[in-house]
């Protein structure tokens, strides 16, 4: 499966609980309350476990994490040799 | 003292001599007379003045009167930290109205209550927080004269009028009427709290609680126009609230940062905004120690005076790592308070920090505590009782509910339902709560709400919610569930809180065979529904693949 797939499907299936209703891959995840602080960790641990990655404090920044898309971007840069 | 409950019209219970300085929006109008030009927020790129800030208030304000608003209607304000919400904020004050700032992460099904009881004048909404509104019933906005809101997708409800908020704030066209000018003890505004039942209980503040309450936390913190706080911390809850007012009153300056989780974010803001104050709850500061790199940061900080928390017990392991990443000059400031004080009873002075670890230090001036014990004497120092404060921050009563009034409120001052002792030095301790309620990174939370949406969902005969100790939020709610069926898994049920309940109050779920443990009277033994939970716990964690 496509990076981001499983990135979606994890969104939709444990925040959204199933229902994607208007989300897409640019929705802004903080912005539109889907995740909270917690709800963001819990996104960083699966990641980081799914994706073999290791994420710095430094990189928690919207620009990383805010958006399906966003994430994609960050975790195909952290996977280049 | 204040046994009467609060009544919604003709609100002048107690007329006392009219101090305009005891007025609520007079420490806004007061800063942006002495320094119209200093930033009162910044909000992303934007910035604003005091004369910006205090000149959209007065729009919003006389907008609000020209749609009919007297004196004492309430105005509900479902916004997110932002230059909108504190002009709406101040509006409604200077218009004499209510303001009442609403939780943003309600769902629907949770706001609909709220609106119920209140049946506001005016609602203030956010786009995102306007297609709440609909999701009630009608009935809560049969007395809404007006919804101001820049959500053109919202539906048409008839009688109520819809008026741009950006507009109104940008425009000039009515004149605000201070002719009918509240009274100090006139009701400022309604914070919602969750009370022992579980039903949201609406803290009735006047407009002396908070300037008093205000007046007290300034000279605590040493706070001047020179101030600037990174602001993480929502405004409808009192301890954000108190974030605003404190530093728009001093002319100081509020950096509004909504999206905290991005701790590196809220780190390079800090800096780039030379940020003197910083103030959060447990669970943030867990946050910040765990994911930010704040101690690598350090260095780059110097202009960080204090850190402030209150909002619950932060462990001494967290205080003492957080002593340990932050620059050596930065003050670490433990508070303790309430919605019902208007926000803040004590401070421990930074310079006992260490000393006194365990204390949410000393009252606040203008505030007193103190100790009773079950029998309603004054407990002697190292003997635990209950918390009770008295004090001209002590709210006016719950709204709409007598019986909850008469209950905190007696002639010692608020019952706060928390237990403790005070040392022989005067230093205050906490060590529980009176009933069973719990602090869910910082908010509180019944564990009857969350037991009966448990119920509700059908997939259950009976739940125990209990608090679990959480590295990150302090406590997080676990609940021990008897399944209905042998069907049904925590998984489903987790869906259907989820669902139904703001994030932080969704329960972790462990199912238990036919019935939970009772005690003599029948009751459900919480005491040892934890024993069970925490014994589950432990073989989650040691089960494979966990």
């Amino acid at each position: 499966m496509e990076i981001i797939d499983q990135v979606r499907d994890y969104i939709v299936k444990n925040f959204l609980f199933g229902d994607a209703g208007a989300f897409t891959d640019t929705t802004s995840l903080l912005e539109n309350g889907i995740v909270d602080s917690t709800g963001l960790l819990e996104i960083i641990q699966f990641l980081e476990t799914t994706f073999a990655i290791s994420i710095q404090d430094h990189e928690l920044l919207p620009v990383n994490l805010n958006s399906v898309e966003n994430i994609v971007r960050f975790v195909r840069e952290k996977k280049k040799p | 003292m204040r046994t009467m409950p609060y009544s919604p019209r003709g609100n002048s219970m107690e007329p006392g001599p009219a101090d305009p300085d005891m007025l609520l929006h007079r420490l806004l109008e007061e800063s942006a007379r002495r320094s119209p030009d200093k930033i009162a927020v910044v909000c992303g790129a934007a910035r604003a003045s005091y004369a910006q800030l205090n000149g959209a208030a007065d729009r919003l304000g006389a907008a609000l009167q020209a749609c009919g608003l007297q004196k004492g209607d309430f105005v509900a304000i479902l916004h997110e930290n932002s230059f909108e919400f504190i002009a709406a904020y101040f509006g409604a004050l200077k218009a004499g109205a209510v303001a009442v700032p609403l939780n943003t992460d309600l769902k629907p099904e949770g706001l609909e209550p709220i609106l119920l009881e209140l049946k506001p004048h005016a609602i203030i909404a956010s786009d995102r927080q306007t297609e709440k509104i609909w999701c009630g019933k009608d009935e809560a906005l049969t007395r809404t004269a007006v919804i101001l809101s820049d959500n053109a997708r919202i539906p048409r409800l008839r009688g109520v009028e819809y008026v741009s908020l950006l507009r109104t704030l940008a425009d000039g066209r009515h004149v605000l009427d201070i002719s009918d000018a509240a009274a100090e003890n006139d009701p400022a505004c309604i914070i919602y709290t969750s009370g022992s039942t579980g039903r949201p209980k609406g803290v009735v503040l006047s407009h002396k609680n908070i300037v008093a309450n205000t007046r007290s936390i300034i000279s605590c913190l040493d706070l001047t126009e020179r101030d600037v706080q990174m602001a993480v911390l929502p405004f409808f809850y009192v301890f954000g609230l108190s974030l605003l007012h404190t530093h728009l009153a001093v002319g100081g300056t509020l950096v509004l940062n909504n999206q905290f989780s991005f701790t590196g974010a809220v780190l390079e803001q800090m800096m780039a905004e030379n940020v003197t104050g910083f103030s959060g709850v447990p669970s943030t500061y867990a946050y910040l120690l765990h994911r930010s790199g704040l101690a690598a940061l350090r260095e780059r900080l110097p202009m960080l005076r204090y850190c402030s928390q209150a909002g619950g017990h932060m462990a001494r392991q967290l205080k003492l790592d957080l002593r340990a990443a932050l620059p050596d000059h930065t003050r670490i400031i433990i508070m303790y308070g309430a919605t019902e004080a208007s926000a803040r009873l004590t401070w421990l002075d930074p310079r006992d920090f260490l000393r006194k670890i365990d204390s949410i230090g000393k009252e606040i001036p203008g505030v007193q505590i103190t100790i009773l014990d079950e029998n309603g004497n004054e407990a002697a120092p190292g003997e635990t009782g209950e918390l009770v404060a008295a004090g001209p921050n002590i709210m006016r009563g719950y709204f709409n509910d007598p019986a909850s009034t008469a209950l905190a409120l007696d002639a010692h001052g608020y019952h706060t339902g928390d237990l403790g002792y005070r040392d022989e030095e005067g230093f205050l301790f906490l060590t529980g709560r009176r009933d069973n309620q719990m602090k869910v990174g910082g908010r509180r939370v019944d564990p009857q709400e969350i037991e009966d949406v448990i119920i509700e969902s059908g997939l259950a005969i009976e739940a125990a919610v209990i608090a679990l100790p959480d590295e990150l939020l302090g406590s997080a709610p676990a609940a021990l569930v008897v399944p209905s069926a042998a069907g049904v898994s925590a998984e489903e049920l987790f869906v259907f809180c989820a669902r139904r309940l703001p994030r932080y109050k969704a329960p972790q779920l462990f199912l238990n065979g036919t019935a939970l443990p009772k005690n003599g009277s029948g009751k459900i033994d919480r005491g040892k529904c934890a024993e069970i939970i925490m014994r589950l716990q432990a073989q989650r964690k040691m089960a494979p693949g966990a």
